[in-house]
């Protein structure tokens, strides 16, 4: 028998992911532990070990096309045996057209023995038994209706015939569509260079939507290839994600907030002297570490709600927001509250590498009870953060930066960090958000509570 | 004065028909007589058993060959049939021996030992240059060189039985249809009875060549029960070729009908189960006044297939065919060696036949004679399975045809460009029909027979042949004068017997003839559906190429005059779906007369199809005798820039008037006329397509399953992009054509279909 390979729920909403690659080929053998395939999630691309050995003897579901979570993706087996036939579970299932010329064909099958009897008025042989009109059958979903005709007629003419009104049956664009369209765009007068021509054929570029800037308006090569740094691009899962997460949070959650000071000279200070020693912490771990000693001092930040009830979380599991070129993740740091500042180090600095190189796992991808989000490094005066879904606040950290300051009615100049944070005003009210970050700013700022530490 | 007038008076005076009598095992000599008598010379009495011994060896390598037990070809598979005649090898080496090296025969799926024999008896009789033109690299003495050649059929035989190039057939044929045109042998044949009609056009031909040559279908009994198998008896027995109808050439045709009776036909018993007679040579009392001439022979006693043999050709050479010969003989195997025979007979009646074994009584035979000693028998044994086993084993090792050659062989190159001196005279019995042009025109009617009489005129290799096509001048009046023109001996009418016409126009194809055959209805095409599917379409193929079927096959349509199902039919898709054969169907009287002449000069089985709508159309046709239109050339018969009709035969009728109805419109039809189905032209429809991007394909046929089907499957293959609609199909409805003019009107397509079939795209 051959074992089915499932396709494996990684993420965290994942219902359909798509396969990025084959790490084996048909044919080759699989042992238990073996990376098979990759597939993309929302937050990363990840790798899918194989928990069988045998021989992969059929890909079910090829790279670069997506299947549901359970559906088998593939088979392995035994040198020569047969996996069985299954059909890819495809997003889109695709619907063929009933066939059936003016004329006609013979019943594809008889299912009345008395056709000829119900139809006995005509004199005709049905052409199926149960006529489909080709109009009642949907394409498939964002397949434009159009001729083949009309279709190369664009191509040729290196328009997008996307928004072409059809005349054709059903409303199939055709050729004399295109023709129309041509006219009524100006396409005679259009001048164009033969080299931009072809490099918006070869991209597939609508030049009917390219501003020519050479000479009377001639378009030219650089148009077409602004043209096609301008055209629309997919987003990634990953910015869908974050898309869709952030702006359900800013929409469903009211957001109000608070900015502190932080002197830090006591502690970039302190800091310098445990590096002169071997000892390599950041601001960030100093600051996690401030959040998840006042976190614990406040259980009402440290909670979740859904609108309806509220959830105090009894473990701190720091989200800790970190950026990559392709978006944003939010690695956590769980049950942060029982490490020590040593140990909080390498856990950010592992985390962080990880989530950059995207091998993060699912697991340390969710679950966060509260998130810092430090632009520090960025040169920052002030920002303001959205909360990530699920908590009740967000650490927006700025850059230190040396500030004009008056202590003691002199005006010094002090490395001053803004710390903002994001409240949920649901779980939130003001003078509980103003000391939450007087408790983070008076750990910050008092080095006595490190010097132990470190 | 060629037509003849017949003046039947009623007679209905009292009297008893006699069957005559027909004479059984009259040969009783020995070979020490026949020697004595000078019958035989020592040496052909030698040749007897060599040849019966090289049969025999040959098919028990067959049977071993099965198990692995031939060991000159160790580790050889053989794929293919198991056919094997062991203890019928008397008939083959009798019936060869007593025919002429020129002489030609057909043979049987159980055709090893005819096809061994005729082989190995004509090459003991060729001279030099003959036997040098067979195997080039052999030298040595005379009989060393003949020695080779014998070597080399053997080996040539075996290689078409294993499928290789070097085979007879180049591998095409192989054990059930091998062929050797250099010797006479017109063919195995896989359909039972499907040898004897084309050995009778043969037989035709020799009569109309005057070559002096005897044909010999050799079959079964069981293919005596079959139509076609009868319908050539009747043929070869028709008065016209002796009576007063032959003016002054009164000559049977010389054709031998040897039946091969073994008893079985697959199984089927011919005494007392499938047939109604204890002897099949009665069968030549149904068809001919003189009983053919027939005999019944002992099968198993060489010697006396062989005087039988002899004096039938004898009587064939003297105009007194045709002969037909019962030769009662046995086969030891069963069917195949699948066949474990004790289903259908006892261990008892192959015990009493082996008894009688033709090689153990002839040996018997020669050593009593003192032709040979029993040593010298045992010598002669070696010698020929030495010889079998090296020729085997080169057949064994010899080359594969190339997979990228499976096409090839399928159709002739050749056309009859240059007529030989010998077949352009021509003689002109009386007149010439008198076809006279209005204002330029002809009617497609008169545009055949133009083409008809030009062609007759320019090759006396070119005959016409049908029912009614001598006097009456066909049904449809197409070849009506041609007989005043050229005779009986070149235009005459045939029994009504569809199956023999096709086929014997195969058999005398195959000797060089070139018959223009009538079918008059199209509908009778399925008559003869094996000697159009699997004779004339395919001998040239399984023959290697060695057999040019050049030959044309007129078929009339009358659908659209109310003449119900059976007179109807418009059927040229389902030729068009046999490899091999041409399907032509000119629409225009041009087109008639240009393809027609086209047709008849081309080397390949034609289908030709006329239609009876079309007879009395009318227009320009060249006067040209050299007016000639290639096969496989559509042609434009209207421009037009915005849909494209492609069509054929009638259909373009309907189509051009669709055109003229939308030019109302503003709209600008093409219409293109395919004008051969095969070779089909799919440039100058793609080049129509490709310029308007719209497409109805039309014809008369039922629509499903139709040749339209493949234009269409063509068109959106080649031109996918050029297509601005789906493709529309406009062909008879899907039903029986039915007599009612209602309802044939509502079941032939018409102009208004394609209007419509136009609107719902334009």
């Amino acid at each position: 028998m051959a074992q089915p390979i499932l396709m494996p729920k990684l993420g965290q909403s994942d219902e359909v992911a798509p396969i990025v690659k084959w790490r084996k080929r048909i044919g080759e053998t699989v042992n238990k532990g073996d990376i098979l395939f990759e597939i993309e999630t929302e937050k990363a691309v990840l790798e899918v070990e194989s928990f069988f050995a045998g021989r992969l003897i059929k890909i079910v579901v090829p790279a670069g096309q997506a299947a549901p979570v359970n559906a088998t993706v593939a088979f392995l087996g035994k040198p020569g045996e047969k996996a069985p036939e299954v059909a890819a579970a495809a997003a889109h299932p695709v619907v063929e057209h009933g066939a059936g010329g003016r004329h006609g064909g013979r019943p594809s099958r008889v299912e009345n023995k008395d056709y000829a009897l119900s139809s006995g008025g005509s004199g005709s042989v049905p052409t199926v038994a149960a006529p489909l009109a080709a109009t009642a059958v949907p394409l498939k979903p964002g397949r434009l209706l159009i001729s083949p005709r009309a279709r190369a007629l664009a191509s040729a003419s290196c328009i997008d015939p996307a928004g072409i009104a059809g005349s054709g049956p059903d409303g199939r664009i055709v050729e004399k569509d295109v023709r129309a369209h041509l006219e009524a765009r100006g396409y005679d007068k259009l001048r164009i260079s033969p080299a931009a021509k072809a490099l918006a054929a070869q991209q597939k570029v609508d030049i009917l939507s390219v501003t020519g800037t050479g000479e009377g308006g001639r378009i030219m090569t650089e148009d077409i290839q602004r043209a096609l740094a301008e055209r629309p691009k997919p987003l990634t899962l990953m910015r869908q994600t974050i898309a869709r997460r952030l702006t359900q949070s800013v929409v469903t959650t009211p957001h109000f907030y608070v900015t502190v000071s932080v002197d830090m000279g006591d502690l970039l200070k302190l800091r310098q002297e445990a590096k002169a020693r071997g000892s390599d912490y950041s601001v960030t771990d100093f600051i996690l570490a401030a959040c998840i000693m006042a976190l614990q001092e406040a259980p009402e930040v440290n909670s979740s709600t859904d609108g309806q009830s509220v959830r105090w979380h009894a473990s701190v599991h720091l989200g800790l927001a970190t950026s990559r070129p392709d978006g944003l993740v939010v690695p956590v740091i769980r049950d942060a509250q029982k490490l020590t500042l040593a140990e909080l180090h390498q856990a950010a600095k592992a985390l962080a590498a990880r989530a950059r190189d995207g091998k993060l796992l699912p697991e340390e991808l969710s679950g966060s009870t509260f998130t810092v989000s430090n632009m520090g490094m960025l040169n920052v005066e002030n920002f303001t953060a959205i909360i990530n879904p699920g908590e009740s606040a967000i650490l927006a950290v700025s850059s230190t930066l040396p500030t004009p300051v008056a202590r003691d009615g002199n005006v010094v100049v002090r490395p001053i960090m803004k710390i903002t944070l994001a409240s949920d005003h649901r779980l939130v009210d003001g003078a509980m958000a103003a000391r939450f970050v007087n408790a983070i700013k008076t750990k910050l700022e008092d080095v006595s509570l490190w010097t132990r530490s470190i | 004065m060629p037509n003849h007038l017949n003046d039947l008076r009623p007679d209905f005076t009292k009297r008893k028909i006699s069957c005559g009598s027909i004479p059984a095992y009259r040969f009783e000599a020995t070979l020490a007589d026949e020697l004595a008598a000078r019958h035989i010379t020592k040496r052909e009495a030698v040749n007897l058993l060599e040849d019966m011994l090289i049969v025999r060896e040959f098919e028990e390598m067959i049977v071993k060959l099965r198990s692995g037990a031939y060991p000159a070809c160790a580790g050889f598979e053989y794929r293919g049939p198991t056919h094997v005649s062991i203890g019928q090898e008397a008939c083959s080496v009798g019936a060869c021996s007593g025919i002429a090296a020129e002489d030609y025969i057909t043979s049987t799926h159980r055709g090893h030992g005819d096809s061994v024999a005729k082989g190995c008896v004509a090459i003991r009789q060729m001279n030099a240059a003959a036997l040098r033109s067979r195997v080039p690299d052999a030298t040595g003495t005379p009989g060393e060189i003949c020695e080779a050649a014998l070597e080399d059929h053997i080996f040539r035989t075996a290689a078409e039985l294993f499928g290789k190039e070097d085979g007879y057939c180049k591998g095409r044929g192989g054990s059930m249809h091998i062929a050797d045109f250099s010797v006479g042998h017109l063919g195995a044949n896989a359909i039972v009875g499907g040898g004897v009609p084309i050995a009778t056009g043969a037989a035709w031909a020799c009569r109309y060549l005057r070559n002096g040559r005897v044909a010999v279908s050799f079959a079964g009994d069981g293919a005596y029960s079959n139509g076609v198998v009868l319908e050539s008896l009747n043929w070869a027995a028709q008065h016209q070729f002796t009576n007063m109808l032959a003016k002054g050439h009164s000559y049977g045709l010389p054709m031998i009908f040897a039946i091969q009776n073994n008893h079985y036909g697959m199984t089927g018993r011919a005494d007392n189960e499938v047939a109604g007679v204890e002897f099949l040579a009665r069968r030549a009392a149904g068809f001919d006044d003189r009983n053919m001439h027939a005999e019944v022979v002992n099968g198993m006693d060489v010697l006396a297939v062989r005087e039988a043999m002899q004096r039938a050709a004898a009587l064939c050479r003297e105009g007194r065919g045709p002969c037909l010969l019962e030769l009662s003989t046995y086969r030891y195997y069963g069917h195949s060696l699948s066949d474990p025979r004790n289903e259908y007979r006892t261990r008892e009646e192959e015990t009493a036949w082996k008894e009688v074994d033709p090689l153990e009584r002839y040996t018997r035979e020669i050593v009593a004679a003192r032709a040979l000693t029993r040593k010298g028998v045992e010598a002669l044994v070696e010698k020929v399975q030495a010889r079998n086993a090296r020729a085997a084993a080169r057949a064994a090792k010899a080359l594969e045809p190339k997979p990228a050659d499976v096409l090839k062989y399928l159709y002739s190159d050749l056309t009859s460009a240059v007529v030989p001196a010998e077949f352009q005279k021509v003689e002109i019995v009386r007149e010439k029909p008198a076809i006279t042009r209005t204002n330029g025109q002809l009617t497609y009617r008169d545009a055949l027979k133009e083409a008809l009489l030009e062609e007759m005129l320019r090759d006396n290799r070119v005959v016409v042949y049908g029912e009614d096509v001598a006097e009456y001048g066909g049904a449809f009046k197409v070849t009506k004068g041609l007989l005043e023109a050229f005779g009986r001996e070149r235009i005459f009418n045939s029994p009504i017997s569809e199956a023999a016409i096709c086929s014997t126009a195969v058999g005398s194809a195959m000797l060089g003839l070139r018959p223009v055959i009538e079918l008059m209805y199209m509908d009778f095409a399925l008559m003869s559906g094996d000697a159009i599917g699997n004779q004339a379409a395919k001998w040239h193929y399984m023959s290697g190429a060695k057999a040019e079927i050049a030959m044309v096959i007129r078929a009339s349509v009358g659908g659209g005059k109310g003449y119900g199902g059976q007179h109807s039919q418009t059927l040229e898709s389902v030729f068009a779906h046999i490899p091999g054969l041409y399907v032509v169907y000119p629409a225009t009287p041009r087109d008639a007369k240009g393809l027609l002449k086209t047709a008849i000069r081309d080397n390949n089985p034609i289908l030709f199809v006329e239609s009876q709508l079309l007879y009395m159309t009318k227009g320009e046709v060249p006067e040209d005798p050299e007016f000639t239109i290639p096969l496989g050339l559509a042609e434009v018969k209207r421009e037009g820039k915005d849909i494209s009709f492609v069509v054929w035969g009638p259909a373009l009728q309907d189509a051009l008037k669709a055109a003229d109805e939308l030019a109302g419109d503003g709209v600008e039809a093409e219409v293109v006329d395919l004008r051969s189905l095969i070779p089909l032209d799919m440039a100058t429809v793609l080049r129509s397509v490709r310029k308007t991007g719209k497409v109805v394909v039309g014809s008369q046929c039922v629509t499903t399953g139709s040749f339209m089907g493949e234009v269409i499957a063509n068109i959106q293959h080649d031109a996918f992009d050029a297509l601005d609609a789906p493709i529309q199909r406009v062909g008879a409805r899907d039903t029986i054509a039915p007599q009612s003019h209602v309802l044939e009107s509502a079941f032939l397509p018409n102009a208004a279909d394609f209007v419509a079939a136009a609107r719902a795209i334009l």
